[in-house]
């Protein structure tokens, strides 16, 4: 048992040793730029370091990506790591507003520009790429608003409670819900991200509502297929509109198939080409954008075709 | 001995009829067929889990990787589920046999290594976990074929899939547990382990045995989950194996092993989704849901221990 321990603790500083002795190479010439992503379980955060990757290729700079897998002390230790290995910039996909600020402060004070994509830090960053997540659930909540014709009962399905994102979208739908009195919100709930919570959740819905749901508004397209199945079962999608916030594969293929009726896409391919540019800017100082947004767009059927690849 | 046990066993059945009655005051639909349906369907999923883990628990152990295993095996299955791929009995046959084999697995890490279950299944969780977001790439796996979607959204003569599933499963559990050698076995070793061995029990076969049915009832979780939701989710079943653990020890399972029952788990398992579906019906903030359950699962453990120092 021991001697296996052994084994794997050999593997792993092999393994280590060989992505510094990687990266001591290319730092004779080539720019070379830490990434603390977020966590690498989720589908849009994936996408993100995926479309960040392609930009690097193309540019010929060198990406050392990590998962921070969603706790902002790993990604505080991440950084101070990347500045131990004096990358010439950081990008950082934020895992919380409060407790990933401290990264911030750190890459600053180490003078190595950071940049925050997707998400912000109290802490200003020497730039930020990302969108507006207020923005998207506003665009959906204006969704729901003009195809119920200013009057009907809504129920939201939150995402998890006291997430960045789950604020600020929920802060966006009541800012388009203040414009529209006849349109109620008559349920909301959690279902922390996750589509089988959602379909439970507005299975039961459905037991106390049935037909007064006249929209569901999920802060992400998981829930949103999660409730349009359980619309489905119980014959009433007809009936219900539904809208998610991303734009994932899945949500988008429903879309086409008239099965959920509107998503609100996020550019992850602007997001992470932007940071990386933005990086890019920065390390040759040149000009760049101090806060680069990219806008959300709305999705429905009318034009699926142009997000879908 | 008997009668206390028995007692417990009506004490939480006993509580799961009063919140019953408290829901059906409270909210006209509670107690409606729609609802019940829909209760049932929801909590096939933890039953499975919960009655695997009572096979567990009892002998004395505890399996944290169940969550895990069910993004997994539901991530396998997924990769061979999409239309015009195999015949819908391919995927079902990789989702049971992984689910059966990880769990084998560690039933002989467990016993082989001596090594606390506690920490062994912490570490297959963090693997099983990692697995499936490599084989998926991180990704969730849709499109899957209508057949196999079936499974969890389908329906015999009116009946959910998921609950007939349930029901055969709680059967087939229930005498495995109760009517053959190895349910009396697994019973001797969680009692009395040293007792068992020097009986002649070969403790880590009966081990092994038990956390083998926990993989294989996990690996039927992940096929409901997954064709349920229609998508193979790497992150999906977070936080499952805790939800197992506690409809197990609501229902009267003890954690120090040799005791507990499948049909205490079932009503275990129930009370938890009637708790969670109540709430829901009366819109009340999950907060206070998460508070709600907390509180019952430690209400049922200081009754089981008040009930074992009455025994000794």
């Amino acid at each position: 048992m021991k001697l296996k321990l052994f084994t794997v603790f050999l593997i792993i500083t092999f393994l280590t040793n060989c992505q510094n002795s990687k990266k001591a190479e290319n730092s004779e010439g080539k720019i070379v730029i830490g990434v603390s992503m977020l966590g690498m379980q989720s589908e849009y955060i994936v996408n993100l370091a995926d479309e960040m990757q392609k930009k690097a290729d193309e540019l010929g700079v060198e990406l050392i990506i990590v998962d921070a897998e969603k706790s902002s002390l790993k990604q505080i230790e991440q950084i101070e790591s990347f500045i131990a290995q004096k990358v010439d910039a950081i990008i950082m996909n934020p895992c919380e507003v409060e407790a990933s600020s401290p990264a911030v402060k750190k890459a600053l004070a180490a003078q190595i520009p950071i940049i925050n994509v997707n998400s912000e830090t109290t802490v200003m960053p020497t730039a930020f790429v990302g969108s507006n997540d207020v923005e998207s659930a506003r665009i959906a909540m204006q969704f729901i608003a003009e195809k119920l014709g200013g009057k009907g009962n809504i129920v939201m399905v939150n995402g998890l409670m006291g997430q960045a994102a789950q604020l600020q979208r929920e802060q966006g739908a009541n800012d388009i819900l203040k414009e529209y009195p006849n349109l109620k919100i008559i349920a909301t709930q959690t279902a922390e991200w996750d589509r089988a919570k959602s379909m439970d959740l507005v299975q039961n819905w459905i037991q106390t509502y049935g037909t007064k749901i006249n929209a569901v508004f999920a802060q992400n397209d998981e829930m949103a297929m999660g409730a349009t199945k359980a619309l489905q079962e119980a014959g009433l999608k007809d009936k219900v509109i539904v809208i998610g916030i991303d734009a994932i594969a899945d949500a988008l293929q429903a879309v086409k198939k008239g099965e959920l009726d509107a998503t609100v896409f996020q550019d992850s391919k602007k997001q992470g080409a932007g940071a990386i540019e933005t990086a890019i800017k920065i390390v040759k100082k040149q000009p760049f954008e101090k806060n680069l947004l990219v806008p959300f767009q709305l999705v429905t059927q009318k034009n699926i075709n142009d997000f879908i690849k | 001995m008997q009668l206390i046990k028995q007692i417990r066993q009506y004490g939480i059945f006993i509580a799961f009829i009063i919140i019953c009655l408290l829901l059906s005051f409270l909210s006209s639909q509670f107690l409606s067929l729609s609802n019940w349906t829909i209760i049932i369907t929801q909590v096939s999923i933890n039953s499975l889990l919960a009655f695997g883990v009572t096979f567990v628990i009892i002998t004395g152990g505890i399996d944290l990787s169940l969550g895990s295993l069910v993004a997994l095996t539901g991530v396998m299955a997924a990769l061979s589920a999409h239309p015009d791929d195999y015949p819908v009995i391919v995927p079902i046959l990789i989702g049971l046999t992984a689910g059966l084999t990880l769990g084998a697995f560690n039933g002989f890490l467990i016993t082989k290594s001596k090594i606390a279950p506690f920490i062994v299944t912490l570490g297959t969780m963090t693997i099983a976990r990692g697995l499936a977001l490599i084989i998926s790439k991180g990704r969730p796996i849709s499109n899957l074929s209508d057949s196999f979607n079936f499974i969890g959204g389908g329906e015999i003569f009116g009946i959910p899939l998921p609950i007939i599933i349930l029901v055969v499963v709680f059967i087939i559990c229930s005498i495995l547990l109760k009517k053959t050698i190895l349910g009396r076995y697994i019973y001797a070793v969680g009692g009395n382990e040293q007792a068992a061995r020097a009986s002649g029990i070969n403790i880590n076969k009966v081990k092994i045995a038990a956390y083998t049915i926990c993989g294989f009832l996990a690996g039927l979780a992940g096929l409901l989950l997954t064709s349920r939701v229609t998508t193979g989710q790497p992150n999906a079943g977070a936080g499952f194996e805790l939800d197992a653990i506690a409809a197990a020890v609501i229902g009267g399972t003890s954690t120090n092993g040799g005791i507990g029952t499948i049909s205490g788990t079932l009503i275990g398992a129930l009370l938890i989704g009637v708790i969670n579906n109540g709430l829901d019906l009366l819109n009340v903030s999950s907060y206070y849901q998460q508070v709600v359950m907390g509180t019952i699962i430690i209400g049922a453990v200081v009754l089981d221990s008040w009930n074992q120092r009455n025994n000794s």
